[in-house]
């Protein structure tokens, strides 16, 4: 169980969802040990946030446990995807544990989001990648399907075709140099998806993952990015993945603290709403 | 009610099946595969045929479930009372019971209709 996440299905605001989705990671594998390693690294947390006055077991987050990953990456999404929708029809919010990067597209298509924002080193924009569709270099590609708009913030790499697709209306790119002056504009009736591939942090601070990128984010440019999102009150699902085990615990640590963060902040929104 | 017990495994989209006592129609059955260890799961998503609702269900394949049994039956309106609500006599029985008419379907006396009925409860087919 994600530490702190000991409310009733039937009355969480949020669920945890374990996806261990690793068959199209095309460097370094592990991805599947992701949704395990970042509940164990979370368990030195403390309960309290004191930026917010707030203890993680008061917010209604339940652990749905992990939806176990075979090799078929578009069945296994098929099915991904109604757990999820299960999530939003109890009126909660998804917080899904990767597995590599494709799963959030069962994320992004149980949300369909106006918006997809990701923080991440790589555009993901590929049509495919070695043959495969579902490869976890086509992420946002897949996500533009359900979404009108893609927000890529700290890619800083992809090919000379993602970069023209980049180009396009529809997607904005912000360096990983941009980041920490970007603030979100989404309009007032605007739903948002946020995905964080741990790979947008420089390899430096999260070395635990499939394909690291040199140059990239801080972890608190990331925690400000998660949080400036949060705060808008838009979100209706999120996701942490590409988190492996092939380091010390860096990795799933910023991974396990940016999905308490994003929920801090989100639930202090919905609070003021009321 | 008339109803029948298969197993999750034997239904497909399309099918009838009870959930939450509702008469439901599947719209979406996916399955999860087992591993060495635990069994196979399947999540149906459906409508209820009388209420419209959407409903999910996830279930081990080899779970007992309710399929209730729907008839599908054949009308002719013999008089129309309101925007949504009509006399249709039954044409196999001949027995007139009165119907409430789905909003974008507009029925004239002598339109014959199909519908679907479970005990008391009917719905016209557009």
């Amino acid at each position: 169980m994600f530490p702190g996440a000991s409310a009733d299905r039937e009355e969480a605001e949020y669920v945890v969802v374990g996806a261990p989705l690793d068959v199209s990671t095309t460097f370094q594998p592990g991805a599947r040990f992701g949704p395990e390693r970042i509940r164990r690294f979370a368990r030195t947390y403390d309960d309290y946030d004191a930026r917010t006055d707030r203890h993680f077991s008061d917010l209604g987050v339940h652990d749905h446990g992990d939806v176990r990953a075979w090799d078929d990456a578009a069945e296994y999404l098929e099915y991904l995807e109604g757990v999820l929708t299960d999530v939003r029809w109890d009126d909660a919010v998804p917080l899904t544990l990767g597995g590599e990067h494709t799963v959030t597209i069962a994320g992004v298509r149980a949300v369909d989001p106006d918006v997809f924002v990701c923080l991440d080193a790589h555009l993901d924009l590929r049509e495919e990648y070695d043959g495969n569709e579902l490869s976890h270099a086509t992420v946002t590609r897949h996500a533009l399907d359900a979404a009108d708009e893609a927000l890529i913030l700290g890619a800083r790499t992809g090919s000379e075709a993602e970069y023209e697709r980049a180009a396009e209306a529809d997607v904005t790119v912000v360096p990983p140099e941009s980041v920490g002056e970007w603030s979100p504009e989404f309009d007032a009736d605007e739903s948002v998806y946020l995905s964080v591939d741990i790979d947008g942090a420089d390899p430096g601070f999260a070395p635990g993952t499939g394909t690291m990128e040199p140059f990239g984010l801080t972890p608190r440019e990331m925690r400000d990015a998660v949080r400036d999102v949060a705060d808008t009150g838009a979100v209706e699902g999120f996701d942490v993945v590409e988190v492996n085990d092939r380091d010390d615990g860096q990795a799933a640590a910023l991974g396990g603290k940016l999905l308490r963060e994003f929920v801090f902040a989100d639930a202090a929104v919905a609070d003021s709403d009321d | 009610m008339a109803k029948e017990q298969k197993e999750v495994r034997d239904l497909q989209e399309g099918n009838y099946v009870m959930i939450d006592d509702a008469a439901c129609e599947i719209n979406a059955y996916s399955t999860a595969k087992p591993g060495k260890h635990g069994s196979a799961k399947a999540r149906i998503e459906a409508e209820g045929v009388f209420d419209g609702k959407k409903r999910s269900l996830s279930q081990p394949v080899d779970a007992k479930i309710w399929v209730p049994i729907i008839n599908r039956k054949q009308g002719q309106v013999v008089s129309v009372e309101s925007d949504d609500v009509a006399q249709v006599m039954d044409l196999e029985t001949y027995d007139t019971i009165t119907i409430k008419t789905p909003g974008d379907v507009s029925l004239s006396p002598d339109d014959e209709i199909e519908y679907l009925e479970m005990e008391e409860q009917r719905k016209i087919l557009e």
